[in-house]
């Protein structure tokens, strides 16, 4: 099929027809879409004065994730960080954000209260027993409020969601929803490394694995 | 006004006003037929000038049968601040509404009767403020309950 095909197998696909489809595509938008998560603003109680603390701020900048520009509309928001108590009276207004955003959209449920209600679980007229009776959840990040480094291991561990996730070869297919508790023995230097590691490679399209994987696809095709 | 002086003046204005022991502010305990003239005074006397009803909030005591309504005055340009203590029956808290004295009161009472239930007389707008119109109870009251609220497990 021509030069460039012969060049990069695995990064060409032929499809009955003669038409081609750039299988890396998949990787790419799943790269960017991991890497420019637009968090809405939306935050209800103690969690949101820390998940702005930490999130704003220089030591802990969300900007090195691509994922700063907070939206003040849901329209234009795509990643929903559930931050603090929500009240039967919120419920609904939460409902209709969540129901606003454009797909693909994700939810983190950062704090107690919004993954089981937390300390107003009991004796509470109002407080609801976690967000994900009202909207899926992704990711669950724990504490009270989490920590910095948890909240980032959190935004982490969804970054590695939408790269092994929904896809155009599987579209609509969603990862389960994980509980991104920093394992036990996880220090922050781990954290740190790791984000280095996220910042010094990671946010680069590794092209060798992509074509691998173009490869492996076509080679399923023709056997197909 | 030091804490000693002000009871004093305030007790000057209303005789039966009496000393609510256990307050970490000065606090006196009125009459709720006495509150809005008292408050009216309050806010217009040159040595007192509480021109501002920092918050209104109300106390169920259950075993007393009463509910205990707390009005935090503070004066802004003198710098003090009283407590005035007014208790209504459990199964008919009505009281004379302060939103001709202190505007802001209006909401703090709508909070009031949304959360005790306390009948504010004469409220241009008693509705409930937080929670949902069709809301069934009043959550603060010590006795509240319904099928939404988990028991802790022992
Ligand atoms: S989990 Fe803790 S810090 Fe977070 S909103 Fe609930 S009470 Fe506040």
């Amino acid at each position: 099929m021509g030069v460039i095909t012969d060049n990069l197998p695995g990064v060409l696909e032929p499809l009955p027809g003669g038409s081609v489809l750039v299988t890396a595509v998949d990787q790419l938008i799943n790269w960017s879409r991991s890497n420019s998560l637009w968090p809405l603003t939306f935050g209800t109680s103690c969690c949101a004065i820390e998940m702005m603390m930490a999130t704003g701020a220089a030591r802990h900048d969300m900007a090195r994730f691509g994922a700063e520009v907070a939206r003040p509309s849901p329209r234009q928001a795509d990643l929903l960080v559930i931050a603090g108590t929500i009240v039967k009276r919120m419920a609904p207004r939460l409902r209709t954000l969540y129901e606003q955003m454009a797909e693909p959209r994700y939810v983190m449920a950062t704090g107690s209260c919004a993954i089981c209600g937390g300390p107003f679980m009991y004796h509470s007229y109002t407080t609801i027993r976690g967000a994900d009776e009202i909207i899926p959840v992704d990711v669950y990040v724990p504490g009270c409020p989490p920590r910095p480094e948890a909240f980032f291991y959190g935004l982490l561990t969804l970054q590695k969601m939408i790269r092994e996730g929904e896809s155009i070869r599987h579209p609509g297919e969603r990862r389960r929803p994980v509980l991104a508790a920093l394992p036990e023995g996880m220090t922050l230097d781990d954290i740190r490394k790791e984000m280095q590691d996220l910042l010094s490679h990671d946010a680069n399209v590794n092209m060798t694995d992509a074509a691998a994987e173009g490869a492996h696809y076509s080679a399923e095709l023709k056997d197909f | 006004m030091d804490a000693p002086n002000l009871i004093a003046a305030v007790q000057a204005l209303q005789p039966d006003a009496t000393v609510r022991a256990q307050s970490d502010r000065p606090t006196l305990i009125v009459p709720a037929h006495a509150l809005v003239a008292l408050a009216t005074r309050l806010r217009d006397d040159p040595a007192l000038r509480f021109d501002l009803l920092e918050t209104h909030t109300a106390v169920d005591w259950l075993d007393e049968d009463r509910l205990e309504l707390l009005y935090l005055l503070t004066s802004v340009p003198l710098g003090h601040h009283l407590t005035l203590s007014v208790s209504v029956d459990r199964d008919a808290p009505l009281v004379p509404t302060l939103c001709k004295v202190y505007p802001i009161a209006e909401w703090l009472e709508r909070e009031a009767y949304d959360m005790f239930g306390i009948l504010y007389d004469d409220h241009p707008d008693l509705r409930r403020l937080f929670l949902e119109d069709d809301w069934v109870g009043f959550p603060l009251r010590k006795d509240y309950e319904d099928d939404f609220m988990l028991e802790r497990p022992e």
